[in-house]
């Protein structure tokens, strides 16, 4: 059993047809590191807010289970999601605006502390600048009586960080954590979220659109594409072994300029079948239905009929 | 800090400087000749010409200007012709009256806009919400003379609830020895409730009059920077930490929002200052608008300049203080930028 | 989380709860994929209930007094009659029918309301724009100005520009939207300021274009939409002011049939219990204030 498992996922806009998300699954075991990759726009983050509960106003989650543990998340009304900090917790993509700017930063390090390990106000004070201490901040004495826009964003990216650990979460979901940071930043907050891994061995969701990143830093990736899950699995398998033409293309973008085929399809592929579709240039009849994961190899799965023709053909 | 402010200064004291510049040019030099206005319908040329000279209204306009400009800066706001009274003086007796009546109508106001603005932007889209905006909406077309008309009507005409339209304490009541200048506070220094409590019932009309349509603004300022605040990013993280909604609501939420709100709260106490010319006219108020009242009714552009004068300088004050508590309010403003490590 | 969570971003319980009860029309694939978004009456009702308040206060004004009895016509015989099939809203103690001054006085009421929105308007966005674009001394001397008239309550303003240049009903049209000049300075320079630096003022500069050309065709109508919200707030703020100032005795005077002045002549009947004789009029002065803050205020709010 996985330790959280999310299945069926689909989330939407209100008053509208179009899924932001379909039919989304992935697994995180604890200890491990899946990444979750795609181009802007493909869903990464929406997925994760979906999963957290944090989706803004008018966008709505339709479908789906979010399983810890084999603990069904979705409550029972369906409309929220039922987890708390220590279940999962999230860093986001922009560190300072993240934080709150009223509040000194040790003090909201130490209300995490509060909440999730009940501790009492003056014990979270000064564990909170332990905690800063331990994310490599120097001076940490001084910077728990910082405010937010006193702190460089890297040094807010640490706070943050050292706020998912007051959670002590079973999952930690970070959204492209060093994306609007400076890249001599990058390795720093990465050795930060593997200490994470190996000191709690929670599982954590690593949100990218950086191939060199996920290879770097994951056990496992997903690679998304319009709200749809392309192809799941190890990393080395889906890196070497790419089964999904769109990973394949996506791979080729790293290495080569490569501009494939593209016909105009007569489906209306945002709205039904695979929505590769439009661009993949070996969409046959069967593209017009959705494609569910199937799995090609141990482990690795993968969203497309090119590798479930033969069965298809077979049965027919 | 020390330089926003001593800049905030610097701005405030040009802004009064203007303020005494464009009060003059409307009196003195727009169309219309002052000395005919004062002296009244019936004066002849005589009593004209003899408060041409008084006023020295033949002076070249220059010479009037520095004449009235130094004036008021060493306090003198001119001569009342209606009392023959010093303007300044007047009006500083009547401030209090006023001012109490600003005070509790912009508590009342507060009391209502911001509860009622927090709970519809935590509400947002539910009938809840809605109503809140109707409230709003309804508040802010709302004619001041004629909702205090209806008040004086139902709750003292029909129910006799309150007392009449007439002054601050009942007729040949002495009132408290002056101390705040509010009779509330006044009579509770001196231990007389049976005085705080005539005062609250002199007051209750006008201030629930003012008190409804002041909500409006707040309400709305309230509710939008609350929705603002709730929708940011910071606030999705104390979600994804586990903080308790009503912590969200009030330490992430309200708290973020409270520079807007500080700054509606004191536009509607600045309004207050001279915008209750209707009601203290209207209920009989003793203040400074009612002053300014009797000063319009007889062409008394001394006075009138006097009050406008003060409305604007007071104004001006206020928003220093408003800068200041931003100052206190936002770390931000508060400490520079950057703890280096 | 519950779904009592009050601090959810757009309400669990609410926003929903609203798409749970509309059965999700949603989920049916539809080829297209059109966004069904509710009608237009649900989305902004405010807007729909002050146009047709508007519309309601707009035939009155132009047909209306066609068909009432002169408002001027003094009756002492009908004096102080209450509200009847005869005087819908009673006569006062002249025996005037104050339906009759009502329905004048909408006429007068509403063109001064929207007048002075309009002049206010066009006076405002242009200095505004030239102060916003131009920018240098031009704009920091007007920002000076705008500042020091803003220190008054716009009704301050105005009371005193009328009491220095006389009471007239042009006088109260000048002073009021002097008043409210200066709210449209303020808004069209910040959103010409947001505006300017956006890349097709680059690309309009590249074509050739002038400064003034650049700032009248391109940067100004990009920037009027607060405006034309915030005129049809003034519209309805308009009709308060100088209703309130004819209340005072200020600018538009007795006999006058004019909403203010009606109330300010029956202020005192209400002490002697006729409450129809400023009642009435009053009711319209907010109803038509309403009008103009239900359009503006939906107008102005963004679509969730």
């Amino acid at each position: 059993m996985s330790l959280l498992e999310v299945s069926g996922l689909t989330v939407g806009v209100e008053h509208s047809p179009h899924a932001l998300l379909r039919d989304v699954d992935f697994t995180v075991e604890a200890g491990q590191i899946m990444g979750l990759v795609g181009e802007s726009g493909s869903g990464k983050t929406m997925s994760a807010l979906a999963i957290m509960d944090l989706l803004p106003a008018g966008i709505e989650r339709r479908a789906g289970t979010v399983r810890l543990d084999g603990r069904d998340l979705v409550a029972q009304d369906r409309e929220t999601v039922d987890r708390n900090a220590n279940d999962m917790t999230m860093i986001f993509q922009h560190p300072r605006s993240a934080l709150n700017p009223t509040m000194r930063v040790g003090r909201q390090i130490g209300r995490a502390l509060e909440i999730n390990q009940d501790m009492g106000r003056a014990a979270a004070r000064s564990r909170a600048t332990e905690m800063l201490n331990h994310v490599g901040i120097p001076g940490a004495d001084r910077v728990a009586r910082a405010y937010p826009h006193q702190l460089s964003g890297g040094m807010c990216q640490r706070v943050m960080i050292a706020m998912a650990l007051a959670c002590r979460p079973r999952v930690l979901i970070a959204d492209e954590p060093t994306t609007a940071l400076d890249v001599t930043i990058q390795a720093q907050i990465f050795d930060l979220i593997n200490d994470l891994v190996e000191e709690t061995g929670c599982g954590v969701l690593f949100i990218t659109h950086d191939l060199g990143a996920i290879a770097e830093m994951c056990d496992r990736v997903t690679v998304l594409y319009g709200g749809q899950v392309m192809e799941t699995g190890d990393v080395r398998q889906v890196f070497t072994d790419s089964r999904h033409p769109y990973t394949q293309f996506l791979f080729d973008a790293v290495v080569r300029e490569a501009d494939p085929s593209v016909e105009e399809k007569d489906v209306n592929f945002a709205l039904q079948g695979c929505r590769f579709g439009h661009r993949c240039p070996y969409a046959f009849d069967a593209c017009a239905e959705f494609p569910l994961l199937r799995e090609v190899d141990t482990g690795h799965l993968t969203s497309c009929f090119l590798h479930q023709k033969e069965n298809a053909l077979g049965s027919a | 800090m020390g330089r926003y402010l001593g800049k905030r200064l610097l701005i405030s004291v040009a802004t009064i400087v203007g303020i005494v510049v464009i009060v003059f040019f409307i009196v003195r030099v727009l169309p219309g000749d002052a000395a005919i206005a004062r002296a009244g319908p019936y004066a002849n040329e005589e009593k004209v010409a003899e408060i041409r000279d008084k006023y020295g209204f033949d002076d070249p306009m220059p010479v009037q200007f520095v004449d009235y400009f130094t004036g008021v800066f060493t306090g003198d706001f001119g001569v009342s012709i209606r009392t023959d009274g010093d303007v300044l003086e007047e009006l500083l007796i009547r401030l209090p009256a006023s001012l109490e009546l600003a005070f509790y109508s912009v508590l009342m106001a507060t009391l209502v806009g911001i509860p009622l603005g927090i709970l519809a932007a935590a509400r947002r889209g539910t009938w809840i919400d809605g109503g809140a905006r109707v409230f709003a909406v309804f508040g802010s077309s709302m004619a001041l003379f004629w909702l205090g008309l209806l008040l004086i009507y139902f709750f003292f005409f029909r129910l006799r609830w309150f007392p009449g339209p007439i002054d601050r304490l009942p007729i040949g009541t002495e009132p408290p020895p002056m101390i705040t200048g509010f009779y509330t506070f006044d009579a509770a220094l001196r231990g007389d409730f049976g005085l705080v409590f005539e005062a609250f019932r002199y007051l209750a009309l006008p201030v629930i009059t003012l008190g409804f349509v002041l909500a409006a603004p707040i309400l709305k300022m309230v509710r939008a920077s609350m929705i603002e605040a709730l929708d940011s990013e910071h606030v999705r993280t104390a979600r994804a930490i586990g903080v308790p909604p009503r912590s969200i609501l009030f330490r992430d939420g309200f708290r973020n929002a409270l520079l807007p709100v500080i700054t509606a709260i004191g536009i509607v106490f600045g309004y207050m200052l001279g915008g209750n010319i209707i009601v203290e006219f209207l209920f009989a108020w003793p203040g400074v608008g009612r002053y300014a009242y009797s000063a319009i009714q007889v062409n008394d552009l001394e006075a009138l300049q006097g009050f406008v004068i003060m409305v604007g300088i007071l104004y001006v004050i206020l928003n220093v203080v408003i800068d200041v508590s931003y100052a206190w309010i936002d770390p931000r403003i508060r400490l520079g930028k950057k703890v280096s490590s | 989380m519950s779904t009592t969570d009050p601090a959810r971003h757009g309400d669990a319980s609410g926003d929903r709860g609203r798409a749970a009860r509309s059965g999700r029309s949603f989920e049916a694939p539809e080829i297209g994929g059109e966004t069904v978004r509710p009608p237009l009456w649900r989305r902004k009702p405010l807007l729909i209930v002050g146009f047709m308040i508007l519309t309601i206060f707009i035939l009155l004004a132009v047909f209306g007094p066609l068909f009432v009895t002169d408002p001027r016509v003094i009756d002492t015989t009908n004096t102080y009659r209450p509200p009847s099939s005869d005087f819908w809203f009673g006569t006062d103690k002249f025996g005037r029918d104050v339906f009759a001054r009502a329905v004048h006085a909408a006429r007068l009421d509403i063109s001064i309301g929207i007048v002075v929105a309009i002049a206010a308007m066009v006076v405002g966005s242009t200095i505004g724009v030239i102060s916003g674009y131009f920018g240098g001394w031009v704009d920091e001397g007007l920002m000076r100005i705008t500042d020091v008239v803003l220190a008054f309550p716009g009704f301050v303003l105005a009371l005193v520009l009328v009491a220095a240049i006389g009471n007239s009903i042009p006088n109260v049209v000048v002073a009021v939207t002097v008043a409210y000049i200066p709210y449209f300075i303020r808004l069209t320079r910040a959103q010409v300021l947001a505006e300017r630096e956006l890349e097709y003022v680059d690309g309009a500069k590249l074509a050739g274009n002038g400064r003034w050309r650049i700032a009248f065709r391109h940067v100004l109508p990009n920037s009027m939409g607060s405006s034309v919200v915030q005129a049809a707030l003034v519209a309805g703020w308009a009709i308060l002011t100088v209703a309130g100032l004819a209340f005072l005795g200020v600018g538009i005077r007795p006999p006058t049939s004019e909403w203010g002045v009606m109330v300010a002549e029956g202020a005192p009947d209400i002490m002697t219990g006729q409450w129809w004789t400023a009642l009435f009029a009053g009711g319209m002065i907010v109803l038509a204030a309403m009008a103009f803050q239900f359009i503006g205020d939906d107008l102005g709010t963004e679509e969730v």
